[in-house]
């Protein structure tokens, strides 16, 4: 039912110079569904990202679909996983239209111009993050929000069968926030798989799975309306958190 | 009447002879080319020079004894090879000059430690000497300087008359023919206001450089090219690439194979405006004579 | 590559036209126009064989570092990149010193450096200082490293260079007039070599524009979009040490074109590196035959060094360009 491959990571260690920042972490991502990775900062939750992406050194193994990542060829890999990193800065001086192209890169030849399909792929996924408007203006002109939709719609546009985001609602208000989830949504109803690391709380309880982390670990991996996964988010972040049901969706407030 | 003319030249006499040894507190006073006046009391014994032209004139004027210490490029003549190494006009030495004690360092006006030198309270000359009128200028300071007056007026003239000599061995067939001389390959000329041009002019040579364009000017290429020189006399190393440079092939002198090409020794005395610039007329005495015994040997 | 783009284009291709019957009429008689030629036979000759491949040797040496620099600005992702940040311009300085030291004084030393050439000699001078960065910095996996070793490379093959400078001061004039960059002596064959040189590396370049677009966004990015940095980084550093190594072998060290050239383009339009690398080579070519042309004309018949023209007119230029749009912030 579900066409998209599947992603597992057993990684053993990932330091950055003497510190240890992730370990002994066995996570298999749920095809089809949009997990969200909690945790306080520092608990590892970008690197754990990355692994997961195949571009961080790591002790370690993450397959996908079966097979090392690191043994799928650039292009494909590129075609069935699509990366958003966190704050990505630069390209300034392209306009916002052939940055979205960029998604496209895995799909084309080498020194083939664009394809209608191409065009095609880039103007969906500019409509669907409402970033069609400024598709002339070179990025270095937009506001964080606007650029941000930008770097979205250049994810979307890959059209691959996973998409990893990290910190993708980084400068949105909430009704672009809501657009986001719309998106999220529909992919996953189409049968891809979303992962995301989420500072918003509240957005990170809708999600279907949650990966609660601490200090570079997986201290709980399961469905969001698990009492047990609540037990875990109050714990990561210090009893401090408390969780309430509001129009049958879960909130985190904090504790004052 | 006669008598009282007389006794007031004689009385005017006396008097400036009694002021000029009177004022002789500081015997010696020089003035070098950036217009600062350095005096002695008496004739310095102790010299430092930093420009090998300003040795070989010294050396020349009878006072090679005198010099402790010579920049790393002076090597003429060969007693001041075994002196102390003092560096180069950008790199001088200073502590090293200072530990010497001069009594005067002798440089170009161009050199980066005078202020330096200065400061630390040593008395420097500088002289720059680039037209032949400086040349002539140069040699007097120095004399000055060395307190031997009448050896630089000898110089000045013998040099002349070196020059003189060489000019009046110039075979026929050599006068009047047009010169481009490289100093560099820039590339840079030697005019006809330099002292280079000097030495070609009183060869019966014509520069293609005139005065106009100054001492050494950076040319642009094509310049030659429409000058056309009859004969190019250029230093060893900027010689091997310019037979090929765009459009030389059709200058006469690359053509009909008239260049001189000068050794780095030979160079050295063709630059240097000092005591050997009779030597550096003789030099292209011979390579005018050279060409002219190759056009009548191949026949005509 | 958009409209803007080829109207620009288009306009830097008239620039250059115009530039070219300009530099053809001047030389060291000042301005001779084509009326002139009629009464001067050796006029013609002059423009054919001196004037019009020195000329052409400008534009294409300021194409080929104008390149460079649109290379090494989107390798390194820092508008301040220039061709000569991996050592090359102390590289090529250090050859060309060498073979002026040398050149003429032994006959068995004498003929390597005759076969070289002060070109040869400055080219193998800058290929090799790039590669000795290669080395120190151990591949291009890491830009700042590389960086870094391109500076240390840069400062001590200068300081050798300088040493030379002082031991044989005879060279001193000449080599000061490679530093200044200087277009008097290229030929045919100059430009015959310069011609191929920059073709290829032109499609090199464009080859590898799209994975500098992707470069553009950071190496994650990149590399999750199926781009292979670091042999991207790799064949891009060669290509563009290759063009400068070129450039600089025939018209000595030119600053500014190439770090000014991209500038120039991207004040005006936004374009994807593509096109940047092809609009830049266009502007960095009309750029130095201008300057070529006033280093002839505004004193003739002596030349100024074309180095201190390409500052002043590059320089000029964009600090017009941004005072335009710092008094009017939108």
């Amino acid at each position: 039912m579900s066409r998209a491959p599947i992603l597992h990571g057993r990684i053993q260690r990932v330091r950055h110079g003497r510190q240890t920042v992730l370990s002994d972490v066995d996570l298999r991502i749920e095809p089809a569904c949009w997990t969200a990775i909690v945790g306080p900062n520092g608990a590892g939750k970008s690197t754990l990202l990355r692994c997961l992406a195949g571009l961080q050194p790591m002790a370690g193994e993450v397959s996908l679909g079966g097979s090392p990542i690191g043994a799928w060829p650039g292009r494909e890999r590129g075609r069935t996983l699509a990366w958003l990193g966190q704050a990505e800065q630069g390209a300034d001086d392209l306009r916002a239209s052939d940055v979205v192209m960029l998604g496209r890169l895995p799909h084309q030849p080498w020194l083939a111009p664009p394809s209608p399909a191409d065009h095609a792929a880039v103007e969906r996924a500019m409509l669907a993050t409402q970033s069609w408007a400024w598709r002339e203006r070179p990025m270095g002109q937009l506001s964080g929000g606007e650029r941000q939709r930008v770097l979205l719609a250049r994810a979307l546009a890959v059209e691959a069968d996973v998409l990893l985001m990290d910190e993708p609602l980084s400068h949105l208000d909430p009704p672009h926030q809501a657009d986001w989830l719309q998106i999220v949504r529909e992919l996953v109803a189409a049968g891809r798989t979303v992962v995301s690391v989420l500072h918003e709380l509240n957005v990170a309880l809708m999600a279907d799975r949650l990966v609660v982390m601490q200090q570079g670990r997986v201290l709980h991996h399961g469905p969001c309306d698990d009492p047990l996964c609540h037990d875990a988010v109050r714990e990561v972040f210090e009893q401090r958190v408390r969780l309430h049901q509001l129009d049958g969706q879960w909130v985190a407030l904090p504790v004052l | 009447m006669k008598s009282r003319w007389i006794t007031r030249w004689a009385c005017l006499l006396g008097a400036f002879m009694l002021a000029s040894v009177a004022g002789g507190a500081h015997a010696l006073e020089v003035r070098d080319d950036r217009g600062v006046t350095s005096r002695w009391a008496t004739p310095p014994q102790r010299i430092v020079t930093l420009l090998p032209s300003l040795t070989e004139t010294v050396c020349d004027l009878g006072a090679c004894d005198r010099i402790v210490g010579v920049d790393r490029h002076s090597n003429h003549p060969a007693s001041v090879q075994k002196l102390t190494k003092l560096g180069g006009l950008d790199d001088a030495n200073v502590e090293l000059i200072v530990s010497l004690r001069p009594d005067v360092v002798l440089l170009g006006v161009s050199a980066r430690v005078i202020d330096r030198l200065e400061a630390l309270g040593l008395k420097v000359v500088a002289l720059e000497p680039r037209t032949q009128d400086d040349v002539r200028r140069v040699v007097q300071k120095v004399g000055a300087v060395l307190g031997r007056v009448a050896e630089s007026e000898r110089l000045a003239r013998r040099i002349d008359a070196e020059v003189d000599a060489a000019a009046a061995m110039v075979p026929k067939a050599a006068r009047g023919w047009r010169v481009y001389y490289e100093v560099d390959s820039a590339p840079y000329a030697a005019g006809t206001s330099s002292f280079i041009g000097y030495t070609l002019q009183r060869l019966s040579q014509d520069n293609v450089v005139p005065a106009s364009l100054g001492p050494f000017p950076r040319l642009n290429p094509e310049y030659v090219v429409r000058a056309d020189p009859y004969l190019i006399m250029v230093g060893a190393r900027s010689a091997p690439g310019l037979p090929h440079r765009p459009g030389w092939d059709r200058i006469r002198a690359v053509r009909d194979g008239r260049i001189c090409i000068f050794t780095p020794s030979q160079v050295d005395v063709l630059s240097r405006p000092g005591p050997r610039m009779g030597e550096a007329a003789r030099i292209m005495l011979a390579c005018l004579q050279q060409q002219v015994a190759r056009q009548t040997g191949a026949g005509s | 590559m958009n409209r803007r783009g080829w109207g620009l284009g288009l306009v830097l291709i008239a620039l250059t036209a115009l530039a070219g019957v300009l530099a053809l009429a001047v030389g060291s008689t000042g301005w001779s126009g084509p009326q002139a030629w009629g009464a001067d036979p050796l006029a013609w000759q002059i423009a054919w064989e001196v004037r019009a491949p020195r000329s052409m040797g400008a534009w294409l040496a300021g194409a080929l570092l104008a390149l460079s620099g649109a290379l090494a600005q989107g390798v390194f992702r820092n508008p301040l990149a220039d061709p000569y940040l991996l050592g090359s311009s102390s590289g090529a300085a250090l050859g060309v010193a060498a073979c002026l030291a040398w050149l003429g004084v032994g006959p068995a030393s004498a003929d390597v450096w005759v076969r070289l050439g002060v070109s040869g000699a400055a080219f193998m001078g800058s290929v090799m200082a790039v590669a000795l960065t290669l080395v120190l910095a151990r591949g291009v996996q890491h830009t700042l490293r590389l960086l870094l070793a391109g500076v240390v490379v840069g400062v001590v093959l200068g300081a050798l260079s300088a040493l030379t400078m002082l031991m044989v001061p005879d060279i001193t004039r000449a080599m000061q007039a490679f530093m200044l960059g200087t277009t008097g002596f290229i030929g045919w064959p100059a430009v015959g070599t310069m011609a191929p040189v920059l073709v290829v590396c032109l499609l090199l370049a464009l080859g590898g524009s799209r994975a500098l677009d992707a470069m553009s966004l950071g190496d994650a990015a990149a590399s999750s979009l199926g781009v292979s940095v670091t042999w991207a980084r790799w064949v891009l550093v060669l290509v563009l040490s290759a063009a400068t190594g070129t450039a600089v072998a025939q018209a000595g060290l030119i600053s500014f074109v190439g770090l000014v050239a991209p500038h120039l383009v991207r004040s005006v339009v936004s374009v994807t590196h593509g096109a940047l690398m092809v609009l830049s080579c266009l502007a960095g070519g009309l750029l130095l035959l201008l300057a070529d042309v006033l280093a002839r004309w505004l004193i003739a018949p002596q030349e100024l060094p074309v180095g201190v023209l390409t500052a002043v007119l590059g320089g000029s230029y964009l600090l017009w360009r941004m005072n335009r749009s710092s008094g009017g912030l939108t």
